[in-house]
């Protein structure tokens, strides 16, 4: 591991569709509001004409502000994760790079790795500056579900609508060991990748034509086994880490993960030991960023000066049904 | 009626419909207690982590599964000489005046007896023993073992095992200190908390016993000849 370039992490901020809605939106009308996707007070949505690229570029207005510095110096890499993406084919990063005037060596629009995607970023992102000498990347992941799906006057009925929060988070990490991201660790689970599966009441592809909108699919029977799969294999991958970094249970200093729902944030601070207030939680205000998540988390931690000096922030978390599970741990320093 | 007769004609009859069951505060059931209630509060119920506590203070159950015809386990089980070769520390059973029960010393402690009746049902195969530390008048401390076809369970020959105790008052306080030793410093009760971690040791001998003898096609038993 040695020959590794290590790479740092520099600030993150966030960025939010300024569209906020309210639980009430979704349901049935008269209907109480399903107890099983509780938790979340609001979530904001992106509206129609809305981009990811204008919340990645907001959101690196906002860490420009906050960094003091700019964000687009030697920027060599650009690296995105949307999860409805604005354009199919193409991805989005090349408009990032002509929105924010640069024009990086290597841009990288990913589609995987859904709510755990920042680490496997950071770990390619890594793995750019170890082989081709590129120095600073700058790492984009923004939700878009909400508004795109979930919003449609059909979908928001499901009890599971209430969910999805749409949100960017952005991330500058750069090369050096000022703020090591180190121990990264992803895992990939095969056996559950079908799992997650687009749902219609009409029998075509999503590509396809078709009257209705399309959902994600939670039967009860797949929710228990996410359930299950969440439960375990968050803790597992996230002590794996700890025990390569040599961290114990009280060496949690804080702990990031994406934002499902409130019982798997519960569960996983149970399972780690880690108390509440030491585990970065915006389900209330935001929903299920999903990929977003971390990095706005980063983000939140940050701005109301969680993280000390000398500490260790671990992040952590599994996408979709359980395909693929995630953790790293940032040694925290006053300025990276 | 009796209850064969019930349950033989009880599709003719209103069951499930007791006034009452609309009264009882708390009951969660489909009629009132919808399919979204129940996911809800299952995911709730549903942890990664369980404090010892919640899991192993009140009752204490263990399985194993184990390879060896579930007959042959029943009848080793129910033999309670077989406790000599399984059990971590009790030895040296014999007879009392008393049919049935035993009495041995639990090597747990210093000059500690411990009185043991065996209750079983073949049909059921169930093995409970029924012990005490120091006296054999008050059989409190219970073991309820269970031999289950793994033929049903799992699909696969050998036997599933359940073993549960039930945490008595008496392990918190002994009803019987005029019994015990004078010097004896510790109560069978102190070790409440390990119970699950002691148990899990005895399954395991337990198992690697009858799975060596099943394996090697020696006799299922605690004896020799």
């Amino acid at each position: 591991m040695s020959n590794v370039t290590p790479i740092s992490f520099v600030g993150a901020a966030s960025a939010f569709p300024t569209r906020i809605v309210e639980n009430d939106f979704f349901g049935t009308p008269g209907a109480k509001q399903s107890a099983m996707f509780r938790g979340a007070k609001r979530r904001h949505h992106v509206e129609p004409g809305q981009t990811a690229v204008d919340l990645i570029t907001q959101a690196c207005a906002s860490l420009e502000a906050r960094l003091g510095r700019s964000v687009t110096d030697g920027l060599d890499i650009i690296l995105t994760n949307v999860s409805i993406p604005d354009m199919p084919f193409t991805g989005c990063g090349a408009e990032v790079a002509r929105e924010l005037g640069v024009h990086p060596q290597w841009v990288f629009d990913l589609h995987n790795y859904g709510c755990i995607s920042f680490i496997p970023m950071a770990a390619l992102a890594q793995s750019l500056m170890t082989t081709t000498g590129a120095r600073r990347a700058l790492v984009c992941n923004v939700q878009t579900a909400g508004g795109r799906i979930f919003s449609d006057p059909k979908i928001r009925q499901l009890p599971q609508a209430a969910i999805p929060g749409d949100g960017c988070g952005v991330a500058l990490l750069e090369a050096g060991d000022s703020r090591p991201i180190e121990h990264i660790v992803v895992r990939n689970f095969p056996a559950y990748a079908s799992d997650m599966q687009i749902a219609s009441g009409e029998d075509a592809s999503w590509w396809e034509p078709r009257g209705d909108q399309f959902s994600i699919n939670f039967s009860r029977a797949k929710v228990a086994r996410v359930v299950g799969r969440g439960n375990r294999m968050v803790p597992e991958v996230v002590q794996a880490t700890c025990d390569q970094a040599g961290i114990g249970p009280s060496g949690i200093h804080t702990l990031i993960t994406n934002q499902p729902n409130p019982v798997f944030l519960r569960n996983w601070r149970d399972a780690l030991q880690v108390p509440t207030e030491r585990h970065i939680d915006t389900f209330a205000e935001h929903g299920n960023l999903f990929g977003a998540a971390m990095p706005v988390c980063l983000a939140r931690a940050e701005e109301e000066g969680r993280l000390r000096p000398e500490t260790n922030v671990v992040l952590g978390g599994f996408s979709h049904a359980g395909d693929y599970a995630a953790a790293a741990v940032i040694r925290w320093t006053e300025a990276a | 009626m009796n209850l064969e007769d019930h349950v033989r004609t009880r599709s003719a009859m209103p069951v499930g419909t007791a006034p009452e069951l609309n009264q009882i505060p708390g009951l969660r059931r489909i009629e009132q207690f919808s399919r979204d209630d129940m996911a809800a509060l299952c995911m709730d119920e549903t942890r990664a982590v369980y404090p010892h506590d919640t899991v192993y203070g009140r009752f204490c159950t263990i399985e194993e599964y184990i390879d060896c015809p579930p007959d042959q386990v029943f009848e080793y089980l129910a033999d309670p000489y077989s406790l000599h070769e399984w059990t971590w520390s009790s030895r040296n059973f014999q007879p009392t005046e008393t049919p049935g029960l035993l009495v041995g010393s639990d090597e747990l402690a210093d000059n500690t007896r411990l009185f043991c009746k065996t209750v079983t049902n073949a049909a059921a195969r169930t093995v409970d023993y029924h012990c005490a530390w120091d006296q054999g008048a008050e059989l409190w401390m219970i073991y309820l073992m269970r031999v289950i076809d793994a033929r049903l369970v799992f699909g696969k020959p050998g036997s599933v095992i359940t073993w549960s105790n039930c945490h008595h008052p008496n392990y918190d306080d002994n009803p019987h200190p005029q019994s015990a030793p004078a010097d004896r410093d510790i109560w069978v009760g102190d070790l409440w908390p390990m119970f699950y971690a002691g148990h899990v040791v005895e399954m395991q001998n337990l198992k690697k016993i009858l799975e060596y003898r099943h394996t090697h096609s020696l006799p299922v038993r605690p004896w020799v000849g």
